[in-house]
């Protein structure tokens, strides 16, 4: 008997061990199987199968969050929203996430079905060592641009270098007059 | 506009002068005005540098505090990130405009009446910039991250915009500085040797660049300044723009103002000839300035200040009337605080007690002297020192989320630090004018020949006043 319930308990631990397994990378609903990849460190791809028989489930809108905190205030962070493509694959491009495990909500509505499911997986961002974000330009207005800035900022300095050059030719022109006198100051030899 | 190589050659043609024997006195008592501030030192010129080294000292070792423990010890956190150290960049960086205004705007003006006052407003500017540039990297908490904006900044930042402007605007202050310093320095070389130390006479050796005197030397100089003074002008505006940049260039509600700019740079030039009328007073007292630096000079200045005054009060009210009638949700905070609640007090006597009054100072004819005028120039320097106070910090205030508006509170730190800032930069001034010639001799000899003597060329008529012209 007792030998029995220690099999149970093994069989449960290996099977609950094994849920855990899959939450980590998958995750199932009722109708569905969600899987949730990493694609560098500002996108998120998820992939959606039907649970019976694996097929890609297309043309399905896909909405991801995860728990977040900024600026001492936690809450639900929306990461981002798009559809599946013909072959249930869903690429969100997210706002970068902190290197570590992230615990990420995939949303979605099941076809044929009015509530939406909701599973969680557990994706793992990468540190990274470069500039994640950087805007583009709104209107590019041609000939205005930091070339120009380095210009007008190089102009001022040579006009600058000028002024100290003109020292160079009064020190000269005084090197050329001899001796100094005690009428060559300011109000002297007039 | 005409070059000053041009004027001294003008003036060289003009013949001799006829009222040759009280020019010679009165040439003589310009130098030892200009000369004793170099040669006689009193108790009181070592109690003050002690004081002000004490001050500074004082900074130092809070300083210290903030470098050991890092910006945990001072008022500012993540979401009121700055707050004294910014407020007083922004201070000493729009007071570095009094010598921009002073001697180049009029001095390209030709307004004559400027000559006895150039010298101490082109080295506020020079002292001022490197005062509030030293903000700049204690406020950075790690002063060797300092060279990041150099290794990491990029062209489209603000920061470096900023970085760039100082730094060409302290080059050109220093060039336009230095000068119309070479001849002064080469009469100090020439007239105080054996009466000085030898390093001092070193020293004037080495800046006057072998001066003589020399036609050549007078064009080349002239030439120069020329340039300088024409080349500092956008310059100096520039600087302010791009410092008014880092405020309005950042998503926060009250520094969304397409006028912030011009704001600014007018704003800087109001305190600058506000704490030039200061050091004007404090200068004219102490070295017996009186007979160069006259009430003329200050009625003038306090004639700019309420100008100036009128343009700020105009820019408060076309700022605040168009965010307000519009009066979007950040903006109804906004105004809440600065009119009405916590920064009420600030605001009110900033604008009534920095704005109006100085005007209301000059209006009246009781009021327009000496004392009226750095009254108001008293005034103006504190209201300015405190809109900027509240407009980085009520920017910062203003909740970007949904979240409770921080507050900011000073520490012993940051005051100790921003006071031991305002004693360096009296201090520098100190010992400026324990050194380098403090009222340009050569240009208020010229502005004074140029009196003497008529147009034609003719000497003025018997019992003529000698009063300097009025110019500009």
């Amino acid at each position: 008997m007792s030998s029995k319930i220690v099999v149970k308990v093994i069989l449960v631990s290996i099977a609950l061990g094994a849920a855990a397994f899959a939450l980590a990378v998958r995750a199932n609903a009722s109708h569905m199987e969600a899987e949730i990849t990493t694609e560098g460190p500002a996108a998120l791809q998820v992939r959606l199968r039907s649970a019976d028989q694996g097929l890609p489930i297309a043309n399905i809108a896909v909405t991801l969050s995860a728990d977040e905190s900024f600026g001492g205030v936690t809450g639900r962070v929306e990461l981002g929203q798009t559809s599946t493509d013909q072959n249930g694959v869903a690429t969100v491009r997210v706002h970068p996430l902190s290197a570590g495990d992230h615990e990420v909500r995939i949303e979605y509505v099941a076809p044929g079905e009015t509530e939406p499911e909701v599973a969680t997986a557990f994706v793992t961002m990468p540190g990274i060592t470069s500039q994640l974000y950087s805007s583009s330009a709104g209107v590019q207005i041609p000939g205005v641009n930091v070339s120009l800035l380095i210009a007008l900022v190089a102009t001022v300095w040579a006009v600058l270098l000028s002024v100290a050059l003109r020292v160079i030719v009064i020190a000269r022109a005084g090197t050329d007059a001899g001796a100094p006198t005690s009428q060559a100051g300011a109000t002297g030899g007039r | 506009m005409e070059a000053l190589g041009d004027q001294r050659s003008r003036r060289q043609a003009a013949g001799p002068l006829a009222a040759a024997e009280p020019r010679a006195g009165w040439l003589a008592r310009l130098e030892q005005t200009a000369f004793a501030p170099i040669t006689g030192t009193s108790r009181w010129y070592y109690l003050w540098v002690a004081f002000l080294l004490l001050v500074i000292a004082w900074g130092v070792y809070a300083y210290s505090h903030q470098l050991r423990d890092g910006l945990i010890v001072t008022g500012m956190r993540d979401r009121i990130s700055w707050g004294l150290y910014i407020t007083t960049f922004v201070f000493f960086i729009g007071i570095s405009h009094a010598g921009t205004l002073i001697s180049a705007i009029l001095r390209v003006s030709q307004a004559r009446w400027r000559t006895p006052i150039t010298r101490m407003a082109e080295f506020i500017t020079v002292v001022a910039l490197f005062s509030g540039a030293i903000f700049v990297i204690i406020d950075l908490g790690r002063p060797d991250r300092v060279l990041n904006i150099i290794r990491y900044g990029r062209w489209q930042s603000p920061i470096i915009w900023d970085v760039l402007a100082i730094t060409t605007y302290l080059t050109a202050s220093i060039a336009y500085l230095f000068l119309p310093m070479i001849p002064d320095l080469a009469l100090f070389r020439d007239r105080l040797a054996g009466r000085v130390a030898p390093w001092r006479i070193w020293l004037y050796d080495l800046l006057s660049v072998r001066w003589r005197g020399t036609g050549a030397q007078w064009r080349s100089m002239g030439t120069a300044i020329t340039i300088a003074m024409i080349l500092i002008i956008p310059i100096a505006v520039s600087v302010h723009t791009v410092v008014s940049w880092i405020f309005a260039m950042t998503l926060r509600e009250p520094w969304n103002s397409t006028i912030f700019g011009a704001f600014f740079v007018a704003g800087a030039i109001f305190s600058g000839i506000a704490t030039l009328i200061i050091v004007m007073a404090i200068l004219r007292k102490v070295y017996h300035l009186e007979e160069y630096v006259t009430e003329k000079h200050f009625v003038y200045l306090g004639y700019m200040l309420a100008a100036f005054a009128l343009i700020m009060i105009y820019g408060n009210v076309s700022e605040y009337v168009t965010t307000g009638y519009k009066l979007e949700e950040g903006a109804e905070f906004h105004f809440r605080q600065l009119f009405l609640e916590q920064f009420a007090g600030f605001y009110w006597f900033y604008f009534i007690g920095g704005l109006v009054v100085p005007g209301l100072l000059m209006l009246f004819p009781r009021t327009r002297n000496i004392w009226g005028v750095v009254a108001a120039a008293l005034l103006v320097d504190v209201a300015m020192w405190i809109e900027r106070y509240f407009i980085v910090v009520t920017g910062f205030r203003v909740p970007l989320m949904p979240y409770e508006p921080s507050t900011y509170a000073p520490t012993w730190v940051e005051f100790s630090i921003v006071t031991a800032g305002f004693a360096l930069f009296a201090l520098l001034i100190t010992l400026f004018v324990k050194v380098f010639p403090i009222i340009a001799v050569w240009e208020v000899a010229e502005d004074q020949e140029s009196i003497e003597v008529a147009p034609a060329g003719r000497p003025l008529a018997p019992g003529a006043t000698l009063e300097p012209a009025e110019g500009g």
